[in-house]
């Protein structure tokens, strides 16, 4: 539990001020400091805030057409903040190049950091202040990966509908074209075609009946294959971000080696070629060396024959 | 008292590096930035209590020390965590005139003074920077907590506050003073980060008096001032209604000195004694081949560093437990680990038999939902592989330390002692068996039967005890320090009694063979501890509970809430729920363990205890020595 002493130093602040003023040591106007303060910021901690307010513009965003873009389109509500397909798509066009230009602006201020020169602590400190940017992207993505998984799944789940739908349209058609087809075909008078009718209908209401039954129990069977494929593919989808961002990994620590061994594979190389030139270069000491002794020995019987 | 210490403090660090705001609770909020610029102690108040990985959740970018080369940083502002003292002060001057930072929040750890205070001010305006100090604040946590329920006063000048500082012979009255002004001043802190004012209770005449009467002093004053108090309701305290004041127990270390130099059988009472163990780190060196061939090139040694946390269930768990059983634990934990590998790998199996076996398509389904149970299981299998590693590591360094010294057998006669039972191996045996531990260990253990014996041994035998040591190798001067002791607290009262304890060793060979164990502990007896209770933790009851007992009745009594000088008759006559104990000259892991399990046996009673220094018994035996060689 702190004690807020903030009012107290600036009281000593304003005593010292009036002992010097006493005491008669003057100081600098505070118009240096002014001038100071302008040229002191730095282009890092601009672009770094900058590249916060566009983060936080598109959670903003995102988080404000939230609920419109998640709302089921559901058939009964006819509300006007219901939203087309269209437009969830271009929302997600537009997020995504958002996000891609976030990402980009961060590495590129991350090379900038690596270029320049500058002290060991202002270095890290930078490279801490764009990791907690990236954090902070990743999880705003994570916003929009959220709330397009949701509108995948619907999409799936309608579109299964729809087949649903057209089979039993399929179904449903032939019996209304075959009431369709009927009833105009007894242009008798009213009580025959009110017979026929009244014969037809019960045998018709059975057949209806049993068709009902027989589309009742396929679509129910339909419904949980739907649900249970439904489970299996969020499933999988989710695995598969997990194995993704695995693979990612590995990408990064596979370029470092990748590196390494070109590296390793030039320097050996070039230790062949040294190798190369000393052996040369002991060959041809040699010769020089068996030249000298030869010549000083032919010298030396030269002299003697001389000398007899 | 909701929450535990460690968490109140931990609580009250992260709030002063959100730049003394509460911490919002969004899960994505901007990124703010800021570097940490602490000074020693600051860093052993931080260091148990929030990793690397979470300051920098905080959007901490840099940790420096102070006294540290630091570099110019434009555009971020900067937050200090350092005590008020005077080269610390210099160095913030310093700073503000070279314009390190863009803006300054200043966290003090204990209070400023104001003359201080103005010396800032006038660094500030000489080097026009008044505006960019931002806010200064007092932050009142001059302690360190190590656990939920424990807290040491400090780790780095422990020397100053030291038993050998306080109980030396040449002492002088500012020495004294000054020791007495800095306990006041910690234990001052810890109060206002719990928000409770206790009801103080000390023995007469010795050390614990003096911080009593100083700090019922402090406290008086605080709450008088009901506008700047520190204890009045604020947004923290107000969650939680202790209905009671708690009880805040001083004792003087002079009161029970047999059990700093008890030879111990729990876990984190071993690695403290055995091991290199600070602030919940223990460093493990670990060398490969003991001995050294001649001519042979020493291997490198390697030092391990591992953190015992409280995030760390196996450590929670079994910190308190005998040794063996901790043994035991380890395996079962990793016979589980290894058997949710293998899980995991027989899923790996079936997976890629999915091609090709029809069989396995209709197990498809069950799969997926155990692949991704695996697969979000993975980081935990992980974490736990990390964890029962460490403490193989630890573990396996206890127990040879244990096989080398024969630790376990100290333990049991030193157990006997102090349980005054009979002893079925002589004294001088266990001394002058040459393989059986370092001659500390010995001298520890004459100590002990020296302070427990009802009378002091006759002169020739003493003498034979002395030989005995003298041929041991060990150095004779705690035993002058030890004399004196006994011959002064003679006459002051009758020594402590330390219960009736039992110590029963299970079959030799069975238990273990039946375990299977992985730790091979033939030849060290499994020795099953009997409760007994401490004298520390026989006062800490007697108080609570209110019981009369003669080494507790003329125990004075303070109530800084009370009106007018402080009665010597308790007004409360219920008993307490709560209570802190204080040792004044240093404390230990035993004792601490001692009043875990007796607030284990009582039902909701909390216990916390505090000490002014850790030592282990190598430490303290080093500074007994020094005040016998005086």
């Amino acid at each position: 539990m702190a004690a807020d002493i903030t009012l107290l130093f600036k009281a000593s602040v304003k005593t010292v001020k009036t002992r010097n003023k006493a005491i008669g040591i003057g100081f600098d106007s505070t118009k240096e400091d002014i001038l100071k303060r302008g040229r002191k910021k730095s282009g890092f901690s601009q672009k770094a805030k900058e590249v916060i307010t566009n983060i936080t513009k598109l959670k903003d965003f995102l988080l404000l057409h939230r609920k419109d873009y998640v709302s089921a389109g559901s058939l009964i509500s006819s509300e006007l903040s219901r939203m087309t397909d269209n437009e969830r798509d271009q929302i997600d066009q537009d997020a995504q190049i958002f996000m891609r230009t976030c990402a980009e602006a961060i590495k590129q201020l991350r090379n900038e950091v690596e270029k320049q020169v500058m002290s060991a602590q202002v270095k890290e400190h930078r490279g801490a202040v764009l990791d907690l940017i990236e954090v902070y992207l990743k999880g705003v993505c994570k916003l929009y990966s959220e709330q397009r998984a949701i509108r995948v799944k619907r999409m799936v789940d309608k579109k299964r509908l729809c087949l649903l739908v057209k089979t039993c349209h399929f179904i449903c058609f032939p019996c209304a074209e075959k009431n369709v087809s009927e009833v105009p075909v007894q242009p008798v008078s009213l009580w025959e075609e009110g017979r026929e009718e009244d014969e037809l209908s019960p045998e018709e209401i059975q057949m209806f009946e049993q068709e009902n039954q027989r589309l009742i129990s396929e679509m129910n069977s339909l419904v949980d294959e739907v649900r249970q494929i439904e489970g299996k593919v969020v499933e999988i989808s989710r695995l598969q971000e997990i194995f993704s961002e695995k693979v990612l990994q590995q990408e990064t620590e596979i370029d470092s080696i990748h590196q390494l061994v070109v590296g390793a594979t030039e320097n050996v190389k070039e230790g062949n070629e040294d190798i190369r030139e000393a052996i040369k270069n002991n060959a041809g000491f040699r010769v020089w060396i068996l030249f000298f002794l030869v010549m000083c020995s032919f010298s030396l019987l030269f002299l003697d024959w001389y000398d007899s | 008292m909701a929450a535990s210490v460690r968490e109140k403090q931990a609580v009250a660090l992260k709030r002063m590096l959100n730049f003394n705001t509460p911490p919002l609770k969004n899960t994505t909020t901007e990124p703010v930035w800021k570097v940490l610029i602490y000074d020693r102690f600051g860093q052993d108040i931080i260091s148990p209590l929030l990793s690397v990985k979470e300051l920098r959740d905080m959007g901490i970018t840099l940790h420096l020390l102070l006294h540290s080369d630091r570099d110019p940083i434009p555009d971020v502002p900067t937050v200090y965590f350092i005590m008020p003292t005077e080269e610390n002060i210099d160095r913030i001057c310093q700073d503000l005139r070279n314009q390190l930072y863009e803006s300054y929040y200043l966290n003090f750890i204990s209070a400023i003074s104001r003359s201080k205070l103005e010396d800032i001010a006038s660094a500030a305006l000489a080097a026009n920077a008044v505006s960019q100090v931002t806010k200064v604040f007092d932050q009142y946590l001059n302690f360190i907590t190590l656990e939920d329920d424990m807290f040491i006063l400090c780790h780095q000048n422990k020397e100053v506050i030291s038993y050998h500082a306080i109980n030396r012979a040449d002492i002088q009255d500012t020495d004294m003073e000054s020791i007495m002004d800095s306990i006041v001043d910690s234990l001052f802190c810890f109060f206002v980060t719990l928000g409770a004012v206790p009801i103080i209770r000390c023995p007469r005449g010795n050390a614990a008096e003096m911080v009593a009467v100083k700090l019922d002093k402090k406290l008086r004053e605080n709450l008088r001032d009901a506008r700047n108090s520190l204890f009045t309701g604020d947004s923290l305290s107000a969650g939680q209604f202790s209905f009671q004041r708690p009880l805040f127990v001083l004792a003087d270390r002079n009161v029970d000195l047999a059990t700093p130099l008890h030879h111990t059988w729990t876990y984190q009472a071993l690695i403290h004694d055995v091991l290199d163990f600070h602030l919940n780190r223990v460093t493990l060196e670990e060398g490969l081949g003991a001995e050294l061939q001649t001519g042979a090139r020493p291997k490198k040694k390697s030092r391990k560093m591992y953190d015992l946390t409280g995030a760390d269930k196996f450590w929670q768990k079994h910190k308190g437990s005998p040794f063996p059983e901790v043994a035991e634990s380890v395996q079962e934990e990793l016979d589980s680990y290894r058997a949710q590998e293998d899980e995991v790998k027989r899923l790996k199996s079936i997976m890629g038999l999915e091609g090709e076996d029809e069989g396995a398509i209709s197990m498809l389904s069950d799969n997926t939902a155990k692949l991704t149970s695996a697969v979000s299981s993975l980081p935990e299998l992980l974490e736990k592989k990390r964890l029962i590693d460490l403490h193989t590591n630890v573990a396996t360094a206890v127990l040879d330390h244990i096989k080398s010294r024969k630790l376990d057998v100290y333990f049991e006669f030193e157990e006997k002692l102090m349980g005054k039972s009979t002893l079925d191996k002589s004294l001088l045996d266990v001394i002058s068996d040459p393989d059986a531990g370092m001659p500390e260990d010995k001298m520890r253990l004459f100590l002990i039967f020296y302070i427990t014996a009802q009378q002091p041994p006759s002169e020739l035998d003493f003498e034979q005890y002395k030989k005995a040591l003298l041929d041991a190798g060990c150095d004779l001067s705690p035993l002058n320090y030890i004399r004196q002791w006994k011959a002064f607290t003679k006459i002051a009262s009758t020594p402590a009694n330390y219960g009736g304890s039992g110590v029963k060793p299970m079959g030799l060979f069975s238990r273990v063979m039946n375990t299977g164990s992985q730790f091979v502990m033939e030849g060290v007896k499994n020795l099953v501890l009997k409760q007994h209770n401490l004298p520390v933790t026989r006062i800490l009851d007697n108080l609570m509970e209110m019981k009369s007992h003669p080494e507790t009745d003329d125990y004075r009594y303070f109530d800084p809430k009370m009106r007018g000088s402080e009665s010597s008759i308790p007004r409360n006559k219920n008993p307490f729920q709560e209570a802190i104990v204080f040792v004044v000259g240093g404390g230990n892991y035993i004792e601490y363990q001692n009043l875990v399990d007796y607030t284990k046996s009582k039902q909701g009673k909390k216990v916390i205890y505090g000490c002014s220094e850790l030592f282990n018994a190598a430490q303290f035996i080093k500074q007994l020595s020094q005040l016998g060689q005086k």
